[in-house]
């Protein structure tokens, strides 16, 4: 009788592996947290829609490398990445979904939003306010390598604008002031999490350049009595998306419920726990539940500034652009 | 004396009570100073261990992800790190000296030739699919020999495109650096060279039961081609067994055996013409007869090591059809050979080349692997080859047999020196006799690695 009972139990854990969806999806550095939440929500929600088990996986990374790895081979169903051009290259150069991607979702793509802040040590000893206080000599400033790393892309452009608007639009007078921020960079991890970790466990620098919901998780993780929030004047929307990779999805027989998956980011429970998550939702209704808990600064867009991510790429992070003018490492 | 040492002290305290609170502030002053450089030394030195990280981590990615290059026994290569991509760069290389003895019509001129003059290119892409590419500039000539692609996701049915081999003749599909003499046996005369076309192969029983059956444009006995020439396919198929190859201590551990066959039409195709060891052609067809209708292939073949010895036999019937004026008809061609080979130095003989125990380094009694083998062949054509009138009895022998034996030295597994002497007598190929014998020595300079 117990051996007929162990049987069964072995057949069905067999059968439930065997008929298990499987998902990969591949994002970008700081979304560890909110993909673990987003994942158990969706699972359970379509066993109870489909009665199908889905088992779903995640890789993180610096985006542009995620990027790299996908193009080179990587079996992703979904990229959630840090910005719009990194998927705008899986699509030209491994053509695995339409170029015209990012119109499939709302929103640009983008279930949601964040921005870049400052993260500083408890008490803000170096007294750092806004963008400028970050080129001043002896401030050392954390963040992450651009070249790999689409939230250090983020972060370079939102100083780059906030340069701008000082200087009425002079390009020269932004790329010396980023220049003179990049100076004061001891250290380029090749991503978001891990320049978290030089900053904060490591005690190495005076300020964090990071995502919002990044410096948040960092704060309730260390203690309130560690770090301290700053939130510069102005800013970037940063609007990281997410996409099907059709051609993969479609050989693992998996498109349905990959589409699945990223729509239910946009739904109201999808929302709820990216706005937990410290990501600013899109729907009016969480955004306004949450609104307490994001601060209110000037935000500008890529497109309004930089006419685009595939103009900014090859302007200032495609090789010999302008980040490899100013930065000199090693110094 | 103590008195105006009193005074002193007093004038000292004097002057220099004003000074305490400057000496206290200065030495505030020095110790927030010193924090300040022992905070900057320390994240100096945190700046530099984060940044040997980083470096580290950079350096260990990099390395986990580049290719080796390695030069060793099996050539040199070029390995991505998971192996899905692969390229090795190889040769095939031998120098023959041919010494035709005594001076009969048969005998060909001594010479010392460039035989086989063979760089190869091989290799993987994405993990499943391999290439082949060689040609060959020996003699004089710029042929390609093989140049193939073979996708292996399924290891029962891998799928090869371009030319290379079909699967009939058991010693044509050994590899020539494999083969124990310098040039194959008569049975080979008659099996298809390099042919164009597609293939599904594989182990039907891993390691027991190998098949393979494939569709080629179709090409002469012996022969290669880049084109078809009429729309008739060669259709070709193998099955080999080796049904104790897992027996490690079971002596026929080393037998295998199995047959080719093919079949195609073979109007248009070039006539074969048939060389002897010593490579001097003995069989031509007469002016005017073409290939004409079908032609159908069986090679029976099979093999047997054990340790230091091996035994390779086939036997190949072919039968063609040809035409002259009105007349067509279906020849007949049968050739068998039998081969034994003793490894003297103990090395185990198998359908490769073996790896002698010790390489050639004399200083460290080392003399690499010595071999002796023997041959004995025969090929015959029907007799109606004359009487049709397709080859003349005259010029033309329809029967040969030949004896050949032979020494090689294996220096290392990639350099080998052969010596073997050939005996071929004819029947027919001159007026009222027969074509005089011919007797060759051949000697071999060859390394090979792919």
């Amino acid at each position: 009788m117990k051996l007929t009972a162990l049987l069964m139990i072995a057949v069905g854990a067999a059968s439930l592996s065997a008929g298990a969806v499987r998902l990969l999806n591949v994002s970008y550095d700081p979304t560890r947290e909110l993909y673990q939440n987003i994942n158990a929500a969706f699972v359970k929600q379509w066993k109870a829609k489909t009665g199908v088990d889905v088992v779903i996986s995640q890789s993180h990374g610096g985006s542009g490398s995620q990027a790299r790895s996908v193009i080179d081979g990587l079996q992703a169903d979904v990229v959630t990445l840090a910005l719009a051009y990194d998927i705008d290259a899986i699509a030209e150069k491994a053509g695995l979904l339409p170029k015209n991607w990012q119109s499939r979702l709302p929103d640009n793509s983008s279930p949601f939003t964040s921005t870049i802040v400052f993260l500083v040590r408890k008490g803000n000893p170096k007294r750092i306010k806004d963008w400028n206080d970050l080129v001043r000599p002896g401030i050392s400033v954390i963040t992450p390598n651009p070249k790999t790393s689409g939230g250090a892309r983020w972060n370079y452009l939102a100083a780059w604008g906030y340069a701008l608007r000082q200087s009425n639009n002079d390009e020269s007078k932004a790329k010396d002031f980023v220049a003179r921020l990049y100076k004061n960079v001891p250290v380029l991890d090749s991503g978001a999490r891990g320049a978290t970790t030089t900053f904060v466990q490591r005690g190495i620098g005076d300020v964090l350049i990071a995502w919002e919901n990044e410096a948040f998780l960092a704060i309730n993780e260390l203690g309130k009595d560690k770090l301290e929030l700053i939130v510069p004047s102005v800013s970037i929307l940063a609007e990281p998306p997410v996409a099907v990779l059709d051609k993969i999805a479609a050989r693992h027989g998996t498109a349905a419920v990959a589409k699945a998956y990223l729509e239910f980011l946009y739904s109201p429970e999808g929302q709820e726990i990216a706005a937990r998550n410290y990501y600013r939702p899109r729907s009016k209704e969480i955004a306004a539940k949450y609104d307490s808990q994001f601060p209110h600064l000037t935000l500008f867009t890529v497109d309004e500034v930089f006419g685009g991510w595939q103009k900014a790429q090859k302007k200032h992070f495609d090789e010999g652009g302008t980040f490899d003018q100013i930065y000199q490492p090693g110094r | 004396m103590s008195r105006q040492r009193n005074i002193f002290i007093g004038l000292a305290l004097i002057i220099g009570m004003p000074s305490i609170p400057a000496l206290a502030q200065s030495t505030d002053q020095k110790i927030q100073d010193l924090e300040q450089k022992v905070e900057q030394l320390d994240q100096e030195v945190k700046v530099a261990e984060r940044n040997k990280e980083l470096k580290d981590e950079d350096a260990a990615n990099q390395a986990k992800n580049a290719a080796s290059v390695t030069a060793d026994t099996s050539g040199f290569t070029i390995k991505s790190n998971d192996g899905d991509f692969l390229l090795k760069i190889g040769a095939d290389l031998q120098v023959d000296n041919r010494a035709y003895v005594g001076d009969g019509a048969a005998a060909g001129a001594d010479t010392i030739l460039l035989r086989r003059v063979r760089p190869t290119f091989s290799g993987t892409v994405y993990k499943f699919v391999d290439f082949f590419f060689r040609p060959d500039f020996g003699q004089g000539t710029t042929v390609i020999y093989d140049a193939y692609l073979e996708l292996k996701y399924f290891s029962k049915a891998k799928v090869r495109v371009g030319k290379f081999k079909p699967p009939v003749g058991l010693e044509r599909l050994q590899s020539d650096d494999d083969t124990s003499f310098v040039e194959r046996g008569l049975p080979t005369l008659l099996v298809p060279s390099r042919d164009i076309g597609y293939q599904i192969s594989g182990d039907v029983v891993p390691k027991l039961v190998n098949y393979a059956v494939g569709v080629f444009n179709g090409v002469p006995d012996n022969g290669l081609g880049d084109v078809a020439v009429s729309s008739h396919r060669d259709y070709a198929a193998r099955l080999f067994l080796t049904p104790f190859s897992g027996a490690a201590k079971n002596p026929l551990r080393g037998l295998g055996f199995g047959s080719g066959i093919s079949g195609g039409g073979v109007d248009g195709i070039a006539l074969p013409s048939y060389k002897t060891f010593g490579q001097t052609t003995f069989f031509t067809f007469a002016s005017g007869v073409t290939s004409a209708g079908h032609r159908t292939r069986l090679t029976p073949q099979g093999y047997y090591y054990l340790g230091p010895f091996g035994l390779l036999s086939e036997y190949t019937l072919t039968e063609e059809g040809f035409k002259k004026g009105l007349v067509q008809k279906d020849i007949a061609f049968r050739a068998w050979q039998v081969e034994a080979t003793w490894i003297l130095t103990g090395e185990n003989k198998s359908f490769t080349s073996p790896t002698p125990k010790r390489s050639f380094d004399p200083r460290n009694h080392g003399w690499g692997a010595v071999e002796l083998a023997a041959r004995v062949g025969d090929f015959s054509a029907e007799k109606g080859i004359y009487n049709y009138g397709f080859a003349s009895s005259n010029t033309t022998p329809r029967h040969a047999h030949e004896v050949v034996g032979g020494v090689n030295w294996y220096l290392n597994r990639l350099f080998r020196i052969s010596v073997d002497y050939g005996n071929t007598n004819f029947g027919g190929g001159a007026v009222l006799s027969n074509r005089l014998s011919e007797r060759v020595l051949i000697g071999r300079f060859q390394v090979n690695f792919i």
